[in-house]
């Protein structure tokens, strides 16, 4: 196994120099996200008009891996309606597991990088972190944890 | 499985002779031999460990203290003569004084429930100290929050020392009780608690020491401490999970109304009324961990064996080694500086998140921790939302400390 594979260029590209990261001139939603198992916390705005993400900003202090998947999410997700972000985070999370769904309907693009994490179990939670705080944001729900028992991850 | 072996002397120990006591220490992991730098979470066990949880099982399995048969007898003995190991390692003045719990958690739950409930009144205040591990946190929270009592935090400097003279200014009459780790699990300092309990015990306030993290490193006198609870947990000081002790004062324990129900704490039971058994057992309802209370026994046996003064001089000698090699690191950070600490290392590299060093660190086969360390208002006070930690113990080698420090540099230049 190596570990190359995982923090590979495009990953490492998207942790250096994070895109749609800061903050929105005009939110309409955020929320906070936190992973108590390692203290990271991610802070999601979102402008949401007609039920469609128009634009998605981040902060906050968190590993590679989470800042990575936030940066590569953000550009996924605008432009998409909450269903169409939550189809692209089942195949997301599908990619994460041990037996990937072969059927997984979306194309992941960049996303795809991170299915290496498949090897790494304890570090799956950094990668869900910004799609449960993106959609608790649409929910406006303020702050979320990684460890509710109701959380937003299918 | 005797104690009767002398302590090695620093010069005589032969730590590859040691290290083929540790299974563990033999594997691979990712193909690469183990780097075991966690032993603050938890510590490898030697073979006399496991093999006294085994041989308890194959040949001595049996309930305690309530079978007459030969097993039961067998049982009883191993069992309790792991109290006595326990009453000398920690120079306690009776076996009675103590107790077995499944941990440090467990130990200071116990005093928390039932020395403070009942004590603690509206205005009241528990003093804690900012280095807590939440083991001597929330228990703590949970009591005032049914008392109206409240906590008090004794603060530390930038290098990890308690502010003594902030420490006196809080020993104020509201306070009930201090409690207070012996060695911090993130910074490794060593807490003057002589010293503490001098000034605690001038204003009549008890005193609880959270040992987990001395229990492997330091030699434990609670009679020269003059602390008044002591908690340890088995598995840091190379016994097995889930166990532990409390220690306290005789009369404070006669004071104290039982923890938990059940059997073995009873003397005799009507519907109406019953009568506690006497210390210890008053504290120990239910069918313990014998197997691993027997363990516990051994891992004395081998700590006593090597002797905690060789222990010490082999980790500080680590210690120094892998700091001074860490500070070579460009963006280094260590956290925790205090003179006289334990080998316990949390440290950042600047631009690296403690995560993802732990991850590519794994992949060379050194396990280090990162995270918070059960420890959220030390990294509040650090300004930090983790850290990674290394954390030695006598086993581990400067071979060791170069190879994590090769991994280091390789995850720095990865991720920067
Ligand atoms: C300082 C300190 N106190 C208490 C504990 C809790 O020990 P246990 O979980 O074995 O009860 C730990 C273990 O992490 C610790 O480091």
């Amino acid at each position: 196994m190596s570990v190359a594979n995982l923090y590979q260029q495009i990953v490492l590209d998207h942790h250096r120099t994070p895109r749609h990261h800061g903050v929105l001139a005009q939110a309409t939603h955020n929320a906070d996200g936190h992973n108590p198992l390692c203290g990271d916390h991610m802070h999601i705005e979102l402008c949401i008009a007609d039920d469609v993400l128009r634009d998605i900003a981040f902060n906050g202090e968190a590993c590679a891996i989470t800042t990575a998947t936030a940066s590569m999410m953000s550009e996924r997700v605008i432009g998409l309606r909450r269903e169409q972000i939550e189809t692209l985070l089942a195949s997301f999370d599908a990619s994460l597991r041990a037996t990937p769904d072969a059927n997984a309907a979306v194309d992941l693009g960049e996303l795809e990088a991170l299915s290496e994490l498949r090897r790494y179990p304890a570090r799956l939670k950094c990668a869900l972190l910004p799609w449960a705080t993106l959609l608790a944001a649409w929910d406006i729900r303020i702050s979320i944890t990684t460890e509710t028992a109701e959380s937003p991850l299918p | 499985m005797s104690a009767n072996v002398r302590s090695t002397r620093a010069a005589d120990f032969d730590v590859q002779r040691c290290r083929a006591d540790f299974p563990a220490l033999q594997r691979h992991v990712h193909g690469k031999p183990l780097v075991y730098f966690d032993n603050a979470n938890t510590a490898q066990k030697p073979l006399a460990v496991i093999e006294a949880v085994d041989g308890y099982y194959r040949r001595h399995n049996a309930n305690v203290s309530r079978a007459v048969h030969t097993l039961g007898s067998e049982a009883t003995a191993l069992y309790e003569a792991t109290r006595d190991k326990l009453r000398s390692f920690i120079n306690a003045p009776s076996r009675d004084e103590v107790i077995f719990t499944r941990g440090a958690t467990e130990s200071i739950n116990l005093v928390a429930y039932s020395w403070a409930l009942p004590r603690l009144q509206s205005g009241d205040e528990i003093l804690l100290t900012q280095m807590e591990h939440h083991a001597n946190i929330v228990p703590w929270q949970l009591v005032c929050e049914r008392t109206g009592a409240k906590i008090k935090v004794v603060p530390i400097s930038q290098e990890g020392e308690l502010l003594l003279d902030q420490l006196d200014a809080l020993l104020t009459p509201r306070v009930k009780l201090l409690c207070l780790t012996h060695v911090s699990n993130v910074l490794g300092t060593v807490n003057p608690i002589a010293r503490i309990c001098a000034m605690a015990r001038a204003r009549g306030i008890p005193v609880l020491v959270d040992g987990s993290q001395a229990a492997p490193h330091l030699r434990i006198d609670v009679q020269a401490l003059g602390c008044d609870f002591y908690a340890i947990t088995g598995h840091k000081m190379f016994g097995p999970t889930g166990t532990g002790m409390l220690w306290a004062k005789r009369a404070i324990l006669d004071a104290m109304p039982p923890f938990m129900g059940g059997g073995e704490m009873i003397k005799q039971v009507s519907f109406e009324k019953t009568v506690f058994n006497d210390l210890p057992y008053k504290f120990e309802a239910g069918t313990p961990n014998i197997a691993g209370v027997i363990g516990l026994g051994a891992a004395i046996d081998y700590i006593n064996a090597l002797g905690i003064e060789t222990i010490r001089a082999i980790e500080s000698d680590l210690l120094v080694y892998a700091t001074q090699q860490l500070n070579t690191i460009p963006g280094m950070r260590i956290f925790g500086t205090a003179p006289g600490k334990a080998a316990v290392i949390s440290f950042l590299i600047e631009g690296v998140h403690a995560h993802d060093l732990a991850t590519i660190l794994d992949t060379d086969g050194v396990a280090v921790r990162s995270g918070h360390h059960c420890a959220h208002p030390l990294m509040q006070f650090f300004g930090v939302a983790a850290t990674a930690r290394a954390s030695l113990a006598f086993y581990n080698t400067r071979e060791e400390v170069d190879v994590f420090i090769t991994a280091l540099l390789r995850a720095r230049a990865m991720l920067l």
